[in-house]
């Protein structure tokens, strides 16, 4: 089963926290909840939407359609009332206003919104559009927000104009009554959203109650059985969470979209907890906004030459910015861990929307050939064990490592399974350290098997850094016998990354069949989603989702792939996946589906897109689906 | 002390004025009685960069990248407080391609001591005109007079936050070495500023002409209550217009009542100057220590 609900407004209209109260308290009668955030680079006004599916077993992704269209402003019909299959809430004072009208909505989209109702012999007003939807079969819901919120105001002698913003949750009421479940569970979700906000409880609970008085029940949704510790977290979040089990004690950063609110987490949670018991002093994170991204590359490289843990969090602005501070660590075999939060690219491009056209990026990052660990993540879970492993990696390698987040993960919710943070299968490596016993004579850059050099630790040893090629012990050598073997060690230690590593942690292969779905990041969720419904259609599919980008996992995807049909998934023009896949392991992808219109693969598309090849042969398939 | 290994093959030019710097930080080290142990030299790009190599005695080196020693300096201290952090770095690297961090340095106000090698030209990429040449000089290399006119590092420093701003004359090594000193024991950001002529491309400002125009401080450049801040900020952008005919060597200013940016995070993480990033136990036989009970706790549904 899965169930899809939308709802949008003016951004700072509290679409937000609509979409995490309602999804709460879906997810506390047992439900699994994925939610998917879109918003545009803006702080107040601009169109936001929250897409949260609902069902019975875990979902990783969300639909171009959705079962139920909560709106409590016009723009928000204008924009997707295309989508919804089943229901519409919408303000009934609204009726009359045109499309034209709404002047935050960009003339693109609006021109598009206006085609399908006249070509459908449609007016462009909201009442047109309630023709439409119901000539379609959607039934649609009149909602009196503004004088169920005044009631409620004027209730509470509260100023009426800050009472607006509970519209929102009589929207959510109303949705929430729909559904069937125990009017109970809102409550809760709303006391514990409003918990700090005192001020807000008691409007926010009567607007609740208000929207559900206003609608019945259309659903009878049954509770789910859920026994289990249930948490709502979002990838920024797992992210940050990532890194302080994995060890992380100095973040850097300057402040860039979708990447800061990790950053902000971990400050604002920067005093440890730890297992040491009471005689331990207490342990903190230090947490610096630096005044750029050269200072919050080159500061965190610093900090791991001292032996903490470092890192810095940023997107593709401020990656191309630290690009010459992550050749430097390659030169000195620093274990800085970047967390690269990939938005839509080129320059400022998509701020706010999802790519991944920077993968190439990521591997290429700064002059010069030498080690370096890129690691992408698919979804949530994977996150956290990926910025654990980040993070070991870089240090049993000695050298900068890339974890790869896209928007579309670190801006959605899922609703999951406290205990499994708590993993006993991850855990922290830090390779090869030592405190010489005898400091002044140590050579940090040793010439050894392996390429990796016992790391000693700033104030324990007299050692030497330098971006010049150098030699055992960290001076500037220009020597052509020397250059050839320390440039040599830089790049054949990598290959220690990989031993002793999971093969799930290189490359997720799901099922067995004669067509692969071939991905990295987050189309993953796509596609496990839409096996079912592939099935269904006599498609059987394979997932090789390559999570370990370098070192590359060469032998373990070759011999998954090979002889079969290979379509590509991604969310870029070029493929960039398929391409590294390519040139690792001289096997090129049959069929291609591709995306690099800023939004995330939906599932219903991907399922259309995988038929149209398997069944018509198609050669490649775009998709533009989503607002 | 400790025996140490051999001194690097010093490649500077003979004359230049970095050699008075290195024999200042050296002798700085020594009777502060300084090793790899408590302290670190972080440099930057140029001839200047080459300092940490070219130190004798048990000392460790960062040789970083054009413009960035501050940033990097910034992550050992905030990592590691308890090693006393010392940059040397060119006028180029600080002023020009670096002014970012040489500005935000002030506002952090972290104990790191900035020794800038100001010789008003890029001398290992052949004498172009750096941040500090006043506009209209043409030394031996420019094609054409210096089209731009010259930042001021003393009164940029006064005004960004650094809390111990001075200037030196390379060639004079008591004096530097003690400003040296002084900026290492101060806790807050330190400006040194050291002039320095470069007997290969500043064919202008070379060690005659320094020793005819340099004079000493005399005015007390400290703050001693916090009512004397403006007063004695003002004292030393004064004193920091004073040029071209006259140049005054000494402190400029100093200010022990600001915290330092250690100061500002122990605050919010109590332990941290005794329990530092760097010290902090972060795994028990490959088991992470953090606890994230309480954190996954508060994002219970």
């Amino acid at each position: 089963m899965r169930f899809g609900w939308l709802i949008g407004g003016a951004q700072g209209a509290g679409v937000d926290t609509a979409a995490n109260v309602f999804g709460a308290a879906v997810a506390k009668a047992g439900y699994n909840i994925f939610g998917s955030r879109e918003y545009f680079s803006n702080i107040k006004g601009r169109h936001s939407y929250f897409n949260v599916m609902i069902s019975d077993k875990p979902q990783y992704s969300v639909d171009t359609t959705v079962n139920m269209l909560a709106t409590f402003d016009a723009e928000t019909i204008f924009q997707h009332f295309d989508q919804v299959t089943q229901y519409m809430l919408y303000d009934k004072t609204q009726e009359q206003l045109d499309i034209a009208k709404v002047r935050s909505l960009e003339p693109e989209i609006a021109a598009e919104q206006a085609a399908i109702l006249r070509s459908a012999g449609y007016g462009t007003t909201v009442a047109e559009v309630l023709k439409y939807l119901r000539g379609k079969g959607v039934k649609t819901i009149a909602l009196d927000y503004g004088a169920a919120v005044l009631g409620i105001s004027n209730a509470l002698k509260l100023d009426p104009f800050s009472s607006q913003r509970a519209m929102n949750i009589v929207c959510v009421g109303a949705s929430f009554s729909m559904l069937g479940l125990k009017a109970d569970y809102l409550e809760s979700s709303i006391s514990h959203a409003f918990a700090k906000k005192k001020d807000f409880l008691e409007l926010n609970l009567r607007a609740a109650r208000a929207g559900m008085n206003a609608v019945g029940n259309a659903y009878s949704m049954k509770d789910m059985p859920h026994e289990k510790l249930k948490v709502q977290l979002d990838g920024n979040t797992i992210s940050a969470l990532g890194k302080i089990y994995g060890g992380l004690r100095f973040q850097s950063y300057y402040p860039i979209t979708p990447a800061s609110d990790e950053s902000t987490y971990l400050e604002a949670n920067q005093i440890l907890k730890t297992n040491l018991g009471k005689t331990g002093s207490s342990q903190g994170i230090v947490v610096v906004q630096t005044e750029d991204e050269l200072a919050a590359i080159n500061s965190a490289v610093g900090a791991t030459l001292t032996g903490a843990r470092a890192a810095t969090a940023t997107s593709g602005p401020g990656f191309s910015l630290m690009n010459e501070g992550i050749s430097w660590a390659g030169m000195n075999e620093a274990p800085v861990l970047v967390t690269y939060y990939m938005r839509g690219s080129p320059a400022t491009g998509l701020p706010t929307r999802s790519g991944q056209s920077d993968l190439k990026l990521a591997l290429n990052a700064g002059h010069g050939e030498f080690a370096r660990v890129v690691i992408a993540s698919g979804d949530h879970m994977e996150i956290f064990e990926d910025a654990v492993n980040a993070l070991n990696l870089a240090e049993i390698c000695q050298t900068p490592a890339v974890h790869i987040i896209e928007k579309t993960l670190a801006n959605s919710y899922s609703v999951m399974d406290g205990d499994a943070f708590a993993s006993k299968s991850l855990s922290i490596k830090r390779g090869k350290i030592v405190y010489p016993e005898d400091p002044e004579h140590y050579k940090r850059f040793e010439i050894t098997d392996d390429g990796i050099s016992p790391r000693a630790f700033l104030g324990h040893a007299q050692m030497y850094y330098t971006g010049d090629e150098h030699n055992e012990r960290g001076h500037i050598s220009e020597s052509a016998s020397n250059r050839k073997a320390m440039y040599e060690k830089r790049i054949k230690k990598l290959l220690q990354a990989a031993a002793g590593l999971d093969d799930k942690k290189k490359a997720n292969i799901v099922g067995d069949a004669d067509v692969v779905l071939l991905t990295w990041g987050s189309p993953k969720g796509a596609i496990l989603d839409s096996m079912d419904a592939l099935a269904k259609e006599n498609i059987k599919v394979e997932m090789v989702q390559v999570r370990l980008f370098s070192p590359y996992p060469s032998e373990l995807v070759k011999k998954a792939v090979s002889g079969k049909k290979i379509i590509a998934v991604e969310n870029n023009y070029g493929a960039q996946g398929a391409e590294i896949f390519t040139e690792q392991t001289g096997i090129r992808p049959t069929n291609y589906i591709l995306k690099w219109n800023g939004r995330p693969v939906y599932r219903d598309e991907l399922v259309d897109a995988v038929k149209s090849i398997v069944k018509k042969d198609v050669k490649k398939v775009v998709l533009n689906g989503g607002k | 002390m400790v025996a140490s290994e051999p001194a690097e093959f010093n490649d500077w030019c003979p004359g230049c004025g970095d050699f008075g710097i290195l024999r200042s930080v050296e002798g700085a080290l020594s009777e502060m009685k300084l090793d790899f142990t408590d302290a670190v030299l972080v440099s930057g790009i140029g001839c200047s960069g080459k300092l940490p190599h070219f130190v004798s005695g048990p000392i460790s080196g960062i040789h970083t990248l054009h413009g960035r020693a501050l940033a990097f300096a910034l992550g050992v201290k905030l990592s590691n407080p308890s090693l006393k952090v010392i940059v040397n770095a060119g006028d180029g690297d600080t002023f020009g391609i670096g002014m970012g961090h040489f500005v935000s340095a002030g506002r952090r106000n972290a104990s790191i001591a900035l020794i800038v090698h100001d010789n008003r030209v890029y001398g290992l990429t052949k004498g172009q005109a750096s941040p500090t040449m006043p506009l209209g000089e043409r030394t031996k290399s420019l094609p054409k007079p210096n089209i731009n006119g010259p930042i001021n590092p003393i009164a940029i420093a006064v005004t960004s936050g650094y809390t111990f701003v001075a200037r030196s004359f390379a060639y004079d090594t008591a004096l530097t070495k003690d400003l040296v000193k002084q900026a290492v024991a101060h806790n807050g950001m330190a400006l040194v500023d050291v002039l320095q002529p470069c007997p290969t491309y500043n064919d202008v400002n070379t060690n005659d002409w320094y020793r005819k125009r340099i004079y000493k401080l005399e005015d007390d450049p400290q703050v001693h209550e916090e009512s004397q801040t403006l007063t004695k900020m003002t004292q030393a952008i004064n004193n920091s217009y004073i040029m071209e005919d006259r140049i005054p060597v000494g402190v400029f200013y100093k200010n022990e009542l600001v915290p330092s940016y250690e100061k500002r995070i122990n605050a919010y993480i109590p332990d941290y100057l005794s329990n530092y990033p760097a010290s902090q136990k972060i795994e028990g036989n490959g088991a992470p220590v953090a606890d994230l009970s309480d954190l996954i706790a508060s994002k219970a549904l």
